[in-house]
């Protein structure tokens, strides 16, 4: 019996001594670090990629502050991004542009309070009084994050409206310049004052509901759309706020599905006449290994559109012929097919539709010159991620058998930092 | 004989026995790889939710420019290499239930404070 019970002793520790440290020896990845060596591991991880091969840092749940004794005020590195462009409209002379200049700042007064500011300079020059290029802060705010489903933001907003307001940097989007219909149906880049909630919630989805200064009826063209209706946060009318507001669903790998609304009343400057524009919008975007494809559709509704017309043509004594609804969608699709190379390409096909004159208020006509679909072809060369050449070709076609388009060749050089 | 015989059964039921609690003990830590695709503006997937005790391994790719990848509250942040350059990897260790919010660290453009996810640590 007592031969019996040591041997099963001596097979337990012997068999616990070969097994136990088969499980309980930390792997020799970097993760079973103790804390102590991972802090000091993620501090310098925290300005570096992981090329060189540095131990990934751990973080360990019971010693997350769950206060903001911890984080301290902190500024960011500037970022930015540059778009130069080179375009020749057929039968005029080719054009060097450096068409945007953007600064964005950073600052972090502590984890829940922040400070995102953009400043933009476009074409280059600005000076008073003469046709130049604008200065513009396009976003100045300050989020207080609460938790992902519900933050606050207030101070000088874009407009949560369509693929490219929210998303323009470069490298991010086929063409040299941006979708016609992000330019005449989408006022992009849309920016103003305002306020409002933002957030994410059920894994999945994302949305931002704002109320903003609104949209001026006195800026709307029958050319032009509603491009120079933003009143930009300069002594912006508020006497009417108008809502905005958009949902993603973002919640499979490479696809973002979205929708987007506007309205608010834009007469202001019309005492005696009340109009208000309603938009309404739709796009997806999606990308598989290296195909990829986006869509967006928008459609304007300019509430009074006959009023602001007729108060228009007393006023100045030209009829501006703002329609009623406005239109405008396009289809891309794209391929990038050497992924898995350092130096990167893409090219694309455009297809847009966007008519400014859609439908008009009883007994005016459209100008059909203004009812316009482009084809645009082209191709990006990126030598980096973050750098972008790029070459397009626009076919521009209207309604009107008066008025002819131009093409144009365009060459784009961008960059993001 | 019959003593021999005995004293083997126990030392394999001993073994047996030895075997069962070393891996009930390595599985009290459950390891999971997460893999996040960071792109302007969005972590997919950008909710996480598992067990306390398990370690989580995010293994993190960038679709386009340099994202970072920090979790609130901590001084861990690992900066996610540009497209087709390689991946970063962060190990939170679900110790403690709770809610984790992570975000972008590195400004990536004009919708950076939107990129944001939560770790859900149950029970």
């Amino acid at each position: 019996m007592k031969t019996l019970i040591v041997s099963s002793l001596a097979a337990v520790a012997l068999t616990l001594l070969v097994i136990c440290p088969l499980y309980a020896q930390p792997p020799a990845t970097p993760e079973a670090l103790p804390i102590e060596e991972a802090g000091e591991e993620a501090a310098t991880a925290g300005e570096s990629d992981q090329s060189e091969q540095a131990p990934p840092p751990v973080v360990r749940a019971s010693q997350v502050r769950r206060d903001e004794s911890g984080a301290g005020s902190q500024t960011g590195p500037i970022s930015g991004y540059m778009d130069f462009h080179l375009n020749k409209p057929e039968h005029e002379d080719p054009r060097l542009d450096f068409h945007r200049f953007v600064l964005l700042f950073n600052h972090s007064f502590s984890d829940r309070l922040r400070f995102i500011g953009e400043v933009e300079i476009e074409h280059a020059l600005v000076e008073g009084l003469e046709e130049s290029g604008e200065l513009e802060i396009e976003q100045a705010y300050l989020d207080f994050r609460l938790k992902p489903a519900l933050n606050f933001r207030a101070g000088m907003l874009l407009a949560p409206v369509g693929i490219i307001n929210e998303r323009h940097e470069p490298p991010s989007f086929f063409g040299v310049e941006r979708p016609f219909v992000d330019t005449f149906i989408i006022p992009s880049t849309w920016f103003d004052a305002g306020a409002g909630v933002h957030g994410t919630f059920a894994g999945a989805w994302q949305y931002r509901a704002y109320l903003m200064a609104p949209l001026d009826a006195t800026a709307i063209t029958a050319d032009e759309g509603l491009a120079e209706a933003k009143q930009s946060g300069f002594q912006s009318n508020v006497r009417n706020i108008a809502g905005t507001g958009r949902l993603e669903y973002v919640g499979q790998p490479g696809l973002t599905l979205g929708a987007s609304f506007w309205r608010g009343e834009t007469s202001f400057n019309f005492r005696r006449v009340e109009s208000h524009v309603g938009l309404i919008e739709f796009d997806g975007r999606y990308h598989r290994g290296p195909l990829g494809l986006r869509g967006e559709f928008a459609q304007v509704y300019v509430d009074g559109a006959d009023a602001i017309n007729d108060f228009q043509q007393r006023a100045t004594g030209i009829n501006p012929n703002i329609a009623r609804q406005m239109r405008g969608f396009y289809v891309e699709p794209s391929v990038r097919p050497l992924p898995k190379l350092k130096y990167d390409i893409g090219a694309f096909l455009r297809y847009e539709n966007f008519d400014t004159q859609f439908r008009m208020p009883a007994g005016v006509l459209p100008l059909k010159q203004f009812d316009r679909s482009a084809w645009v072809a082209g191709a990006s060369y990126y030598p980096d991620p973050d750098v972008v050449l790029k070459v397009d070709y626009t076919v521009i076609r209207n309604r009107s058998a008066l008025f002819g388009s131009v093409d144009s060749l365009n060459i784009g050089l961008g960059w993001w930092f | 004989m019959r003593r021999r015989v005995r004293s083997r059964c126990a030392t394999l039921a001993a073994a047996l026995v030895a075997v069962i609690l070393a891996a009930a003990q390595g599985s009290s830590q459950d390891r999971r790889v997460v893999r996040v695709l960071a792109e302007r503006f969005t972590f997919t997937p950008s909710h996480i939710t598992v067990k306390r005790g398990t370690v989580v391994e995010f293994r993190l790719r960038s679709d386009d420019t340099n994202h970072g990848f920090h979790i609130v509250g901590s001084n861990a942040s690992v900066i996610i290499p540009k497209r087709g350059r390689g991946e970063a990897t962060l190990v939170f260790d679900a110790d403690a239930a709770g809610r984790y919010t992570f975000e972008c660290s590195k400004m990536c453009g004009a919708g950076h404070s939107f990129m944001r996810g939560s770790i859900t640590v149950e029970e």
